[in-house]
């Protein structure tokens, strides 16, 4: 959604990569080597790996330092002028080690760890619908008839032509908070973001099909779906995984940014996005509290770019990464 | 080339409808009552409620609504307001439930606001972007093309608002060297508009600048590679002459595709940048629209953004045909 | 206290000299002299454009801010800052009002000289279709008092349907007006400032686009009006403050802009660049930013205007419906609430004061402090706990609480969040429910959908404890369908009767006397949990003279402000 999104989409969609044949596949072991050779691709892995063993033991990393990210402390801020923290860089102690919110006091380090539990889930969520629906669309374009292909490659077209953060911000608003947000962020996600994927697999599938060995499967009687799931799905397997690991960091951007308008997860659940929006008016009288969860967005989305980039020069001999040097 | 664009074109409207339908359905379809805002929680019996619900229409079905909706868009309709009844001129988008204006006047006069970002931060984008691209795609694995390819994953990797959060804490608190954006148009004082616009314009460009340079390397990388730029060479041409005649074409097709994109994307691009800086454009009355249930503006914002993207894939399609002649679209 | 006297006897001054205008050229600069004040630009910055400046569609609180720049009314408030600014005064009428047969018919005659920004004179049969004109119901969103008080008024139509008009109001000459009601009002004088009592020439009526070019009778007339814009008004040569005591019009010119975002506004009232030096606005309060700098700024401190508007927020649930039906369950509720980390959630103490009672703190509401279920400035768990266990509840309830999912509002997330972390500590566990700002006031005063408990708010429609405790506590006012703010669904006949005699009295003083007690009456019944009640501060131009603040409306007043 929004400028970045199009990045993913309308890269595949606009310029043709689609209609290139399949890479030659290649081994996980072959592919992990080329990763890890990968300086870029190995720091994304490392701080990317970072930030979800965080996310996973937030509950751990709080308890460490004896706060929770919900519990008030009005006594640490200064009502009187507006509620900023107490202290200097916003209320930084050994008991707050991030400081404090400012009008609430709660802790920002507990906040932040929870935080980037939301990003993170958020994002592989959507990843998986949109990969979903991009892979069982595309089969189904690809393998059904011309009728099928068209209706298909016109519904893939409204998705990708559909003005999808203006949508999900409208939609947002409105659905009932009784529906558990998470959950609504990545279907909404998932239901815009579908297309690249799609149109990725349908173009495999469709230079996969003239092959031999889908020819011989089809020859000895393999039903439709054995021959799409059996001979066919195992070679999109490697495009739509590089695809994929560029759609994780899109996805945090979006959920960001929807959060920042206001329309994402709901208080007192934390989420970076949602802290920033809350930090815009807090840049003068409280920078560090703008920062911590900026430089955190910033630096979890990069690593996944990086570790995306990596993925896909290691998947494909042809791409150049943009983050390798060139030799 | 006729007979294609026809079909695009038919296409185009056929998705747009299909929006319409979608947005329709869900926006009035959903919970909340934009007669109640309008009249007043405090203010509205019961009675006079139902007034109201009659005189905005929702009194009728859905699909009652959704037919009278696109017959003003076709034919326009008329409203009556009070003792009196106006006319509203197709393509009517018919009249917002707050403010009782045109849809369609409203979001005339937030454009120009939305167009002034985007246009000045595409220039921007365009000379940071495409040089950025050529210069690391010749200095290639030189320092200038690890620069430039810090810069790509670091403006891909920072969303807008945060860009646009440290720009404004750098130039606005710390050195001061500029106001707090404050919009002006540009026809009552020049020099304010691009003053005011000048942090907009740097935080919605470094993302896309990003998305060029990237792309301008790679296809700068590939045309470098091949067979005639090879001759070019081999025959002894000047090497500006090669790269300006030859490679910067080949790689011309693939960015101007993705330009027409963009600039059909201008609405949901422009939106986040918008809110941070609190510019009075498009993407706020939609935020606005939202918060009211003012539905038809809603509907109306919704359908202009999809209209501008459809248009704007359309036009890439030709682009890419008519730059690159290996393309025929019949 | 101190501030407050200081605004006392400028706004002493203020009053007093308005009517001698033209003396001496007295010019010293720097101190405000309603003689000399005249001349310059007055530049207002807001978000929020009026929305619909037809006097039919605009709310109370004494015509508002630019309406009243525009629109005079029978009656208007006080143009002085603190307790004074309560008070009524008569604008178009020579009085406040002229009450009879028990408060039950009120007399108005108008000045002489009044005339419209066209040089037609004023008519009370122009006070009188101004006000059928707003029954319209293409002109929705006026006050709904007249519809319940006036005889034989609730089924009318409004001037397009039944020019007939309503008989209730008669108007015997050219400058008598009178009203005839179905009960005794004594607030009736409060109700007569609000917009819809403001004249409209039937000639010039052109429905619902009158608001665009509505016609003047206040000191200024428009030039230019683009909604959601600019606003531009200038003198109105036909207005003088010979015929007005209450407005005294320094400015040349007017110019309002809106559409602007609020950190913009105070980052460029309080930068004061060029014409931001002569620039106010009437809808954005501080931000937290500008808050945190005020200590260090002795100069921006001294721009900025403070006030209170009276406005209560507290906690709403059903009195009748488990567990709420059990006072105790209430009190525990009370007892448990952390003020000071609400007011915090709510902008600080700058923006907020813990309430205990439900009256704000106003002498001409009739505040009289009590705190029966006391929380200290923090909760206090422990008793609520023990209430709870009496009630019958030893483990603790679970509850749905309510709120607008608009960021930084007073029924917004910041305050429900505090308000679940502070009953977590009570055993008191809270789930959130956010309902979108659109739907939200809709959804609580729907007695269909009303949740557990609600954030609720709850402002003065006039500064009188009259509208503020008679939605909300009188039985007689539950209404089933809808647009009932008896949230604790509260019917005592006790209570009602108490209501129904202290609307007869016409002596604001007294009244307010009776409303306090009744109040405080009604605080012993746990009916609500009062959260705490809005503080306004708001900034000035470095150039902006005579900005008092009423208690009536919490903003400086746009009619007495100067840039010279």
């Amino acid at each position: 959604m929004g400028a970045q999104v199009g990045t993913a989409q309308v890269g595949t969609a606009g310029v043709g990569t689609t209609e290139a044949g399949p890479p030659p596949v290649r081994s996980a072991r072959a592919v992990w080597r080329r990763v890890v050779a990968d300086r870029p691709a190995v720091f994304g892995m490392v701080f990317a790996g970072l930030a979800v063993l965080v996310a996973l033991a937030a509950p751990l990393l709080t308890m460490l330092e004896g706060q929770d990210p919900v519990t008030f402390h009005p006594e640490l801020v200064d009502s009187a002028r507006g509620g900023v923290p107490l202290g200097s860089f916003g209320g930084v102690s050994a008991d707050h080690w991030l400081g404090v919110e400012p009008q609430t006091g709660r802790d920002l380090f507990a906040r932040t760890v929870y935080g980037a539990r939301i990003s993170l889930l958020v994002a592989v969520g959507a990843a998986v619908v949109q990969v979903g629906l991009g892979v069982l669309l595309g089969l189904a374009a690809g393998l059904g008839g011309r009728w099928l292909d068209n209706a298909l490659g016109r519904l893939t077209d409204l998705v990708i032509a559909f003005p999808s953060l203006i949508f999900s911000v409208a939609l947002l608003a409105i659905v009932p908070d009784s529906f558990p947000r998470p959950l609504l962020l990545m279907l909404i996600m998932g239901m815009f973001g579908w297309g690249g994927t799609a149109r990725i697999v349908r173009g495999q599938v469709l230079s996969l099909r003239s092959r031999d060995h889908v020819a011989a499967a089809r020859l000895a009687g393999a039903t439709p779906t054995r021959v799409a799931f059996r001979e066919i799905l195992p070679g999109v397997v490697a495009p739509v995984l590089s695809y994929a690991a560029i759609l994780l960091p899109s996805n945090m951007i979006s959920e960001a940014g929807l959060s920042f308008l206001g329309v994402g997860v709901r208080p007192p659940t934390p989420s970076w996005g949602q802290m920033l929006s809350k930090a815009t008016t807090w840049f003068r009288g409280d920078p560090l509290y703008v920062l911590v969860p900026a430089t955190l967005l910033f630096l979890t989305v990069l690593s996944f770019s990086l570790l995306a980039d990596g993925l896909r020069t290691a998947l494909d001999p042809r791409a150049t990464g943009v983050a390798r040097r060139a030799e | 080339m006729l007979p294609y664009l026809t079909r695009r074109v038919v296409g185009a409207a056929l998705v747009l409808l299909a929006l319409s339908v979608v947005v329709f359905a869900i926006f009035y379809l959903l919970p909340g009552d934009p007669a109640q805002l309008v009249c007043g929680i405090k203010t509205c019996s019961a009675d006079r409620l139902a007034l109201v619900r009659q005189k905005l229409g929702l009194d009728q079905p859905v699909a009652v609504q959704y037919w009278q909706f696109l017959t003003g868009l076709v034919v326009g309709r008329d409203v009556s307001a009070g003792p009196n009844v106006f006319h509203c001129p197709a393509p009517c988008l018919g009249f917002s439930f707050q403010t009782d204006e045109p849809v369609l006047a409203l979001i005339a006069d937030r454009l120009p606001v939305s167009l002034s970002l985007t246009a000045g931060a595409m220039v921007l984008w365009l000379s940071i972007g495409v040089g950025g691209g050529v210069l690391s795609a010749l200095r290639r694995g030189r320092f200038i093309d690890r620069a430039t390819t810090v810069f790509v994953l670091g403006g891909m990797s920072i969303p807008v608002f945060i860009s646009g959060l440290l720009l404004l804490m750098v130039f606005c608190v710390w050195l001061q060297w500029l106001p707090f954006p404050s919009y002006v148009s540009l026809a009552s004082d020049p020099a304010g508009w691009a003053r005011s616009l000048v942090l907009p314009w740097f935080a919605l460009a470094l993302v896309e600048a990003a998305k060029y340079a990237r792309l301008t390397r790679t296809s700068m990388l590939e045309t470098l590679s091949e067979d005639h730029i090879r001759t070019a060479r081999a025959y002894g041409l000047r090497e500006r002459r090669v790269i300006g005649r030859h490679a910067l074409r080949g790689a011309l097709t693939p960015l101007a595709t993705m330009l027409a994109v963009d600039v059909g994307g201008v609405l949901t691009s422009a939106s986040l940048t918008e809110t941070l800086f609190g510019l009075p454009g498009l993407g706020q009355l939609l935020v606005q629209s939202v918060n009211t249930l003012d539905l038809p503006v809603v509907v109306g914002l919704v359908l202009l953004a999809g209209f501008a993207i459809v248009v704007g894939n359309v036009v890439a399609d030709l682009v890419y045909a008519v730059l690159d002649r290996r393309v025929s679209l019949t | 206290m101190k501030r407050k006297l200081v605004l006392l006897s400028v706004a002493a001054v203020a009053g007093s000299l308005s009517v001698a205008c033209g003396g001496g050229g007295a010019t010293a600069s720097g101190a405000f002299d309603p003689a000399t004040c005249q001349g310059g630009t007055l530049t207002v910055l807001n978000q929020r454009d009026q929305t619909h400046l037809d006097p039919a569609r605009l709310y109370t609180s004494g015509g508002g801010n630019i309406p009243s720049l525009l629109f005079r009314t029978l009656t208007t408030r006080t143009r002085a800052g603190g307790q004074e600014g309560t008070k009524v005064a008569p604008d178009l009428a020579t009085n406040t009002g002229e009450p009879s047969d028990d408060a039950k018919t009120w007399t108005y005659h108008l000045r002489d000289g009044l005339k419209f920004d066209d040089g037609s004179p004023i008519t009370a049969q122009d006070v009188k279709y101004g006000i059928e004109r707003s029954f319209s119901p293409e002109l929705p969103g006026g006050a709904p008092y007249l519809r319940d008080w006036l005889v034989g008024a609730a089924d009318y139509k409004g001037v397009y349907a039944q020019p007939e008009g309503i008989a209730a109001i008669e108007t015997p000459d050219e400058r008598t007006i009178v009203f005839r009601l179905r009960k005794p009002q004594g607030d009736f004088p409060y109700l007569a400032t609000a917009t819809q009592f403001s004249p409209v020439p039937k000639a010039k009526d052109t429905g619902t686009n009158y608001e665009n070019k509505p016609v003047s009778s206040g000191p200024y007339r428009i030039e230019k009006y683009e909604k959601n814009k600019d606003l531009l008004l200038v003198r109105n040569e036909h207005w003088s403050r010979s015929v007005d005591p209450n407005r005294l019009g320094c400015p040349d010119r007017i110019e309002i802009h809106s559409g602007l975002n609020a950190a913009v506004i105070n980052q460029r009232i309080a930068g004061g660049a060029g014409a931001d030096a002569n620039a106010v606005t009437t809808d954005t309060q501080l931000g937290p930013d500008e808050l945190a700098r005020l200590d260090g700024d002795p100069e921006l401190a001294k721009r900025v205007a403070k006030g209170n508007f009276p406005y209560t927020w507290y906690l709403s649930f059903n009195t009748t419906k488990a567990p709420f039906d059990n006072p105790k369950v209430r009190q525990a509720f009370t007892h448990a609430v952390n003020r000071q980390a609400v007011v915090n959630a709510a902008g600080g103490s700058s923006l907020a004061y813990p309430a205990t009672t439900f009256l704000p703190e106003q002498e001409s509401m009739g505040f009289r402090k009590y705190d029966f279920y006391p929380a200290g400035a923090t909760g206090d768990p422990e008793k609520a706990k023990q209430l709870l266990a009496e009630a019958g509840f030893p483990n603790g309830v679970e509850v749905t609480l309510a709120h607008s999912t608009h960021s930084g509002e007073g029924d917004g997330p910041e305050v429900a969040a505090a308000l679940q972390d502070a009953y977590k500590r009570a055993g008191i566990t809270v789930r959130l429910q956010g309902i979108d700002s659109a739907s939200y006031s809709t959804t609580i005063a729907n007695p269909a959908t009303q949740p557990q408990i609600a954030i609720s708010g709850w402002g003065a429609d006039w500064p009188s404890g009259g509208p503020f405790l008679t939605p909300v506590f009188d039985g007689r006012q539950i209404l089933a369908s809808g647009g009932n703010f008896n949230l604790a669904h509260h019917d005592d006949p006790a209570i009602n009767a108490e209501i129904d005699e202290i609307t007869r009295i016409t002596d604001p003083k007294q009244a307010a006397k009776r409303w306090g007690e009744l109040d405080e009456k009604l605080g012993q019944k746990a009916l609500v949990v009062t959260l705490f009640h809005g503080k306004d501060a708001a900034l000035t131009g470095k150039n902006v003279k005579n900005a008092f603040v009423s208690d009536w409306t919490g903003k400086y007043d746009l009619t007495a402000l100067s840039v010279k």
